[in-house]
């Protein structure tokens, strides 16, 4: 099952994420990626995989666990 | 920039000083002290009907994003992000769940916080530089609805929508409340007229004089029935709260013969009877009398009427909404929806949505009409020779205002406001004079939003209200 990985560091709070999957991301009070859950559905992959690869500063993968 | 009483002294007798149409003093006097603070439309509920939908709107030079937030509730922000002032939303209409500015990709929730700022940390020190918290786009000082139809108001101190329009509510409901679901909206289309904008409000608004000679070829091809002179002036003109509009008198008959003469199938005119006050009903079924065209002030205007869709007797109603939006004092941006009772039956909803195009629209009939006249109007007021004129609008009442035809007693006419039968330009002095009321008093200064910075002294802004401080 994919799960999803942020570089908390690296993110800089563009929102890119939060914009293609609200579901899966958000930014919080400090300007920082939050994932909203962890492991996901094969069904959400390319929704998700896209989301992810907007990152302008690369701080998003999904990986399979 | 002088005060202008004299213009509008002559408003108010009636005499109208022609330059009003196309004169760049009047028009920066309408921007700061009408514009700035009267309601205006910007769009309906059934535009946005699903969270996340959105439509841009200008009210005059200020964009707004319209948009339908993830729980429902119906926004209006500023269209500008608050960074560097980008528009933040290019697009026309869509659904978004965030709009994300394009110069430096400060991003917002689609009900206005924001969410994204890049390099907060790096760029701004964080929090202690910068104020993320709490900033989102800067809202319209008011919105509120009536009937799902939108309206904003520059002004935060303007007077609840409801009290602004005051009793031309009444009217309002046989446009936008035929059942409980209301109506529903295509289009807009939108086009700009070389006119200026109160040309065309006025004209929705009472102008029943004009249909017998400005539309002649529209009754000679057997268009539309009704616009025979005779017709007209049996049909009354109201004014009631903010609005005012013309009417049609029906021939004998019930509340259903009635309806049914301009179109409505039986159904419909069931759920009318539902939806409608009983004065509501008794204005069409006993008194006799059809709403066609309308306006609220400002720039809103209305119209129903009922031609023939087919080589038959056969009519078929149809309601139209449309905005006159200003461009400058000689141009107008005309944003024009088709709107139907959202159940109605879908034939009949194609078939009115023809009847609408065959009229109105920028390819109707009526429209081409009007807007070749009110072209040629605004430039000719633009000269020097209109400054010397001064326009009688005076239809309707003899030299010591009393009238040439008594209003109509409650008896006579059910609905708010006050009404007449024959020729007359009431409605357009109302328009003219809540025009005049609304430049005549001096505008109050808006006050600053400093986004997430340092404030200045109070000393130096009285006027400062600080955003997410």
């Amino acid at each position: 099952m994919p799960v999803l990985k942020a570089d908390f560091g690296a993110c800089q709070g563009y929102a890119n994420c939060v914009a293609g999957a609200p579901d899966a991301y958000d930014i919080d009070d400090d300007g920082t990626v939050v994932l909203l859950k962890e492991r996901i559905g094969a069904e959400d992959l390319p929704r998700l995989q896209e989301a992810a690869r907007s990152c302008p500063v690369s701080a998003l993968t999904i990986e399979d666990a | 920039m002088d005060d202008h009483a004299d213009v509008f002294e002559d408003v108010r007798r009636g005499m109208i000083p022609a330059h009003i149409y196309n004169d760049q003093e009047i028009f920066e006097l309408e921007k700061e002290r009408l514009f700035s603070r009267a309601w205006m439309f910007v769009a309906h509920e059934s535009e946005i009907p699903q969270p996340g939908d959105y439509v841009v709107r200008r009210v005059l030079d200020d964009s707004f994003i319209v948009a339908r937030d993830e729980q429902g509730s119906v926004h209006a922000h500023f269209n500008m992000c608050l960074h560097r002032g980008m528009q933040v939303c290019r697009a026309e209409m869509g659904n978004a769940s965030h709009f994300r500015c394009p110069y430096h990709g400060w991003s917002y929730r689609n009900d206005g916080r924001i969410v994204g700022l890049p390099f907060h940390q790096d760029a701004y020190g964080g929090e202690a530089g910068f104020r993320r918290k709490g900033q989102r786009l800067l809202p319209a000082p008011r919105l509120d609805s009536y009937n799902g139809l939108v309206f904003v108001s520059m002004d935060p101190e303007a007077p609840a929508l409801r009290d602004y329009l005051g009793d031309f509510t009444f009217y309002l409901d046989y446009y936008t409340r035929q059942s409980p679901s209301g109506i529903e909206l295509r289009g807009p289309q939108r086009w700009r007229v070389k006119a200026n904008w109160k040309i065309g409000a006025e004209n929705f608004a009472g102008d029943m004089y004009h249909t017998p000679q400005t539309h002649t070829s529209v009754v000679e091809i057997g268009l539309f029935r009704e616009p025979k002179a005779e017709k007209r002036k049996d049909g009354c003109t109201y004014w009631a709260g903010r609005g005012g509009g013309t009417t049609y008198k029906l021939p004998p008959g019930s509340l259903e013969e009635r309806l049914r003469y301009v179109g409505y199938p039986d159904e419909m005119i069931e759920r009318m009877k539902r939806s409608w006050s009983a004065e509501q009903l008794r204005v069409v079924g006993q008194d006799g009398f059809m709403i066609s065209a309308a306006s609220a002030f400002p720039n809103l205007s209305l119209v129903h009427n009922w031609p023939r869709v087919a080589d038959s007797e056969a009519v078929l109603p149809f309601i139209s909404l449309r905005q006159w939006q200003p461009v400058g004092r000689d141009e107008t941006e005309v944003l024009s929806w088709f709107a139907v009772d959202a159940e109605a039956p879908e034939e009949f909803k194609k078939l009115s949505y023809k009847a609408y195009l065959m009229c109105f629209g920028s390819t109707g009939m009526f429209e081409q009409d009007d807007v070749e006249n009110w072209v040629s109007l605004t430039n000719t007021a633009a000269g020097s020779m209109a400054r010397r004129l001064r326009l009688n609008s005076r239809m309707g009442i003899l030299a010591d205002d009393t009238e040439v035809v008594p209003a109509l007693t409650p008896e006579q006419f059910a609905g708010p406001g006050t009404a007449r039968t024959g020729y007359g330009e009431y409605n357009q002095r109302a328009m003219l004079n809540e025009w005049a009321d609304h430049l005549a008093a001096p505008a109050r200064s808006a006050t600053a939003t400093h986004v997430g910075g340092p404030v200045p002294e109070p000393s130096r802004d009285p006027n400062t209200v600080v955003n997410g401080a």
